[in-house]
């Protein structure tokens, strides 16, 4: 591939350019004044239209998103794909109901016409209500807040980011490796909240996600192992790529998926089990994320992603792990995917422990929760997927605290007879209350009299999660901690995907039960 | 909702702006859709709402580069923007080497997944649906959650080479569950349709409160194999890998749980069942599907499983190509059901002398892609069978298990009526052996 720069697409297209006048794809999405006078306008018709109408409250989002995905395999492009996406939606409680309509089409007649169509929806289930809602106070916020980056994904050219994928799979391609594939994916959430409240909040937010993975084969025997480098993403600007040694994780995951290919099976039994940040952030979001959302106690996600193990009276009283366990919610951690300024009801960004010293101590809320547990502020967890979507409640970044003390990985596996060290995502499961889950990893190898040893392949755990986090003995000091997070989490109905992390050290849980998933045919 | 002739104005509209930008071949699609839902929880509505959108997507090439937009809205302006703005990422990227020339005119079916009544959602008349539903929860006294969405959707697309498509589409679903009061029972039913009226929503709420009652007071039992009877729904649930795995390339490059020893694949090869069908078909009365490929391809009937026997994987454009072959008119929807007449429900309980009767699983991922091991856990109704009855409620549990191994020629017993629960129809299964590893006290 020949690099071309911007400025010599702009010369070379000139007379393309000039005949059909192509603006730029990355300057015709940046906030102008006009865009913002129009969309203030569109919110304060609807709102002005959902109060004449009998709207107690009514809140309304004007978002417009943008994302780009780069996909690669080996040494060729598979594709270049750009989006927008530009709309509101309007959320009225009418009798102790909500109601909700969403529109693309940003203009005040539309904007009242959909709060009309939200107050006859909300009328219609104001009917079926048998408690009505009350929103937890809330303080009326006029801000502008941005997320942190440096480099703006969208500007860099787009050639930049394809010689990042190719070099990053040249990398991986170490020999024995069959396939390499890999993704860059950016996204741009521009925000605008307005609330009967007279709350209007601009927000703009950058996440930049690579995520690769590595295939061996063996076309002698039909044997193939893939070793996936995902979850990496961040609330973070094109800096990521550039600063993070991608290149050394792509030519460990090469050698890595080389290595599993001929690795010998592990044998099930019982293990003590090292469990590092890039696997055990999912066993957090998992086991503590989920079953600390207040909706799911409340049964609101019953049909759905399921209710939790912790009933809405345990805060204070249920034992969640050892006394070493430290979870915390966190919507301002840096970096961190769920980070915001204001949630989408324009409550400020909160941090608080759902996990002290090892007792459940708090959930996650919303304005609509916190009053059912008896609390009259929300942690500021309300979050929608799209100017479409209702706002629901949504997991923040839920990160276990280190240790206070520097404690180093060598040190987790010091005492460590009969072992295992669990690195990167494997398969993962859990049921629908929180307690009983599965999960594999990247890569797991062997910890023998306090030292690591051969790559085992085929291996899970399973547990429990007040077992599991009870099992925990032992917690990585502050300079082992990591930030690990998923792009996709799904939830709710209609179903939406959320972006979160879970920052930890890595951990060490005794005598956790380990199966051999190729015995189980 | 756009009108044919509308949506593909569009989409010409659009084709236009890419020729005049310098694209030599281009694809435009639009969808057009509105969604209505209400969510029911705790036994009342908790949300509900409506959502307008559209998406138009341009995909372009300028001397085999591509690039791609995807944009949802149909202004003037933003259909010139967004193919310029394709044409501009086509002339920044290297040259595809999986490029295919876009398709030419081509005859499409009809679409039959279409009704004005779902299109046309009445709210007052949801809302008395669904106030009897949470009436039945609360006289059963159970707590009801449950969902009700319905959507209406056009689909356009044109292409530089002269291809020209309009679908319209509408789906309604409905699923509840029930808990009881105690948190010992919970009961989980689904059905969709796309015609609203249907839709049996009143059956659906009643399957729901019938398990979660039925299912009170589960007793613990140890993991292992056992026999096992899985409901439609739960056959729904596993099924999904089975399909995907069905793809030719990964087959073909080794990656797949169809690849074989020496470069081969496991086509022509009996690995299930002799009993088991496993085809796509638009025209299936249960479950039409749209007459149309995702790649644009009319969809005819294609079969994957024959008796048992891997009879056909599927071929994207690109690998047809390179295969010297034709890209496959599916899947678009998946149906399985038996060379053999049906068995009930009823009838496969009475011929078993212990096992489990499972409603659905949850939580089901891919363990091992070599060999199709899957994870889950039962959910919603797990019942203990001896002697041919249904005896009592058990425990969830966790299971570790190979669907290959779990339609295996051996491992099937009795194959039911084929029920629709979208994209699939599949039918109850009993199955001589399932592999569960732990107990779950989740409820």
């Amino acid at each position: 591939m020949s690099p071309v720069s911007r400025r010599e697409f702009v010369f070379t297209g000139g007379a393309l350019i000039a005949a059909t006048c192509i603006p730029e794809w990355a300057e015709a999405f940046q906030p102008n004044a006009s865009d913002d006078a129009r969309r203030a306008e569109v919110a304060d018709a609807a709102l002005q239209q959902a109060a004449k109408l009998g709207a107690s409250y009514a809140d309304i989002r004007v978002n417009r998103y943008r994302r780009e995905s780069i996909s690669t395999r080996e040494q060729q492009v598979q594709s270049v794909q750009r989006s927008t996406s530009y709309g509101f939606g309007i959320r009225v409680l009418v009798n102790g109901a909500w109601g909700f309509a969403a529109s693309n089409v940003v203009e005040p007649g539309a904007a009242r016409a959909a709060a009309a169509q939200a107050i006859d929806i909300a009328r219609a289930n104001a009917i079926l209500a048998t408690r009505k809602v009350t929103l937890a106070d809330a303080d009326k916020v006029v801000t502008t807040w941005t997320s942190s980056f440096k480099k703006d994904p969208f500007e860099v050219p787009l050639e930049t980011k394809i010689a990042f994928l190719l070099k990053l799979n040249q990398t991986a391609l170490v020999p024995r490796v069959s396939f390499v594939t890999s993704q860059l994916q950016f996204a741009d959430e521009q925000k605008y909240f307005a609330s009967s409240e007279g709350s209007r909040i601009v927000q703009r937010l950058i996440r930049t996600y690579p995520q690769f993975a590595t295939t061996s084969t063996n076309r002698d025997s039909g044997d193939f192992q893939t070793r996936a480098v995902v979850d990496r993403a961040k609330l973070i600007g094109y800096e990521y790529a550039e600063d993070y040694p991608w290149f050394a994780d792509a030519e460990e995951a090469g050698h890595a998926v080389v290595e599993k290919l001929t690795a010998k099976a592990v044998e099930p039994g019982r293990y003590d089990i090292v469990v590092d940040p890039s696997q055990l952030f999912l066993a957090i979001h998992e086991s503590c994320g989920h079953s600390t959302e207040l909706d799911r106690s409340l049964g609101y996600e019953a049909n759905s992603a399921g209710t939790s193990f912790i009933k809405p009276t345990d805060a204070g009283k249920l034992r969640f792990g050892t006394d070493i366990v430290n979870l915390v919610g966190d919507r301002t951690q840096e970096g961190g995917l769920a980070t915001t300024g204001y949630d989408d009801e324009g409550v400020k960004a909160d941090r608080w422990h759902l996990v002290k010293d090892g007792m459940f101590v708090d959930w996650q809320t919303t304005r609509e929760l916190a009053p059912l547990v008896g609390q009259n502020r929300s942690h500021g967890c309300l979050h929608c997927d799209s100017w479409s979507s209702v706002p629901f409640p949504r997991m923040p970044n839920v990160s276990l605290q280190p240790a206070t003390k520097e404690v180093s990985l060598t040190d987790l596996f010091a005492d460590v007879k009969r072992g295992l060290y669990v690195v990167g995502r494997g398969v993962s499961s859990i049921d629908q209350q929180r307690y009983n889950f599965q999960f594999g990893g990247a890569v797991i190898r062997e910890i023998r009299d306090g030292k690591l040893g051969a790559m085992v392949k085929d291996a899970a755990y399973q547990s429990r999660t007040p077992d599991f986090w009870a099992s925990c003995d032992a917690i990585g000091g502050p300079s082992t901690y990591r930030l690990w997070g998923t792009a996709a989490d799904g939830k709710g109905e209609p179903g939406q995907t959320n972006q979160v992390s879970h920052g930890c050290p890595p951990a060490r849980f005794r005598n956790i039960t380990v199966i051999n998933t190729a015995a189980v045919l | 909702m756009l009108n044919r002739d509308d949506a593909i104005k569009i989409c010409e509209t659009v084709l236009a702006h890419a020729k005049a930008a310098g694209a030599e071949d281009a694809s435009v699609s639009l969808s057009d859709s509105v969604e209505s839902h209400a969510r029911l929880a705790d036994n009342r509505v908790t949300t509900s709402g409506r959502a307008d959108d559209i998406d138009i997507t341009a995909t372009v090439w300028v001397g085999k580069r591509r690039g791609a937009t995807t944009v949802n809205d149909s202004s003037a302006a933003a259909l010139q923007q967004l193919a310029n703005d394709a044409v501009q990422i086509a002339r920044l990227s290297p040259v595809q080497r999986e490029y295919v020339p876009t398709l030419g005119p081509l005859q499409y079916g009809d679409d039959r997944g279409y009704a004005a009544a779902t299109a046309n959602l009445d709210l007052a008349a949801r809302a008395k649906s669904l106030q009897a539903v949470l009436d039945s929860c609360r006289a059963q006294k159970v707590t009801g959650a449950g969902f009700h969405t319905t959507r209406v959707s056009a689909t356009a697309a044109a292409t530089a080479n002269g291809n020209r498509r309009y679908f319209r589409s509408t789906r309604a679903d409905f699923s509840v569950t029930a808990r009881t009061p105690d948190g010992t029972g919970s009961g989980y039913f689904s059905g969709d349709h796309f015609d609203i009226s249907r839709l049996d929503v009143p059956h659906i709420a009643t399957q729901a409160i019938n398990k979660a009652i039925t299912s009170r007071q589960p007793q613990p039992i140890e993991p292992g194999n056992y026999p096992v009877i899985l409901e439609p729904q739960a056959v729904a649930d596993l099924i999904g890998t089975l399909t995907g795995a069905f793809d030719a390339r990964s087959a073909e490059e080794g990656r797949s749980a169809f690849s074989a020893r020496d470069g081969k694949t496991r086509l022509g090869e009996q690995m299930f069942n002799d009993r088991i069908n496993l085809y796509s078909d638009p025209a299936n009365p249960v479950l039409p599907a749209a007459p149309v490929t995702d790649e644009g391809i009319p969809a005819a009937r294609l079969s994957l499983i024959k008796g048992g026997v891997i009879e056909n994987f599927r071929y994207t454009r690109y690998w047809a190509e390179q295969k010297k072959r034709d890209a496959t008119p599916g899947p678009v929807n998946y149906i399985l059901d038996s060379t053999q007449p049906p068995t009930p429900i009823d009838e496969m309980i009475k011929g078993m002398q212990r096992g489990l009767l499972i409603s659905r699983f949850w939580y089901v991922r891919l363990v091992d892609p070599r060999t199709l091991v899957l994870t889950g856990l039962t959910r919603d109704g797990l019942w203990w069978i001896e002697n041919g009855q249904v005896k009592n409620p058990v425990r969830n549990l966790r299971f570790n298990q190979s669907v290959l191994g779990m339609l295996a020629p051996r491992n099937v017993e009795a194959i039911g009526t084929p029920q629709r629960l979208a994209p699939y129809v599949v039918p109850a299964l009993r199955l001589g052996s399932f592999t569960f590893t732990s107990v779950s006290d989740a409820i």
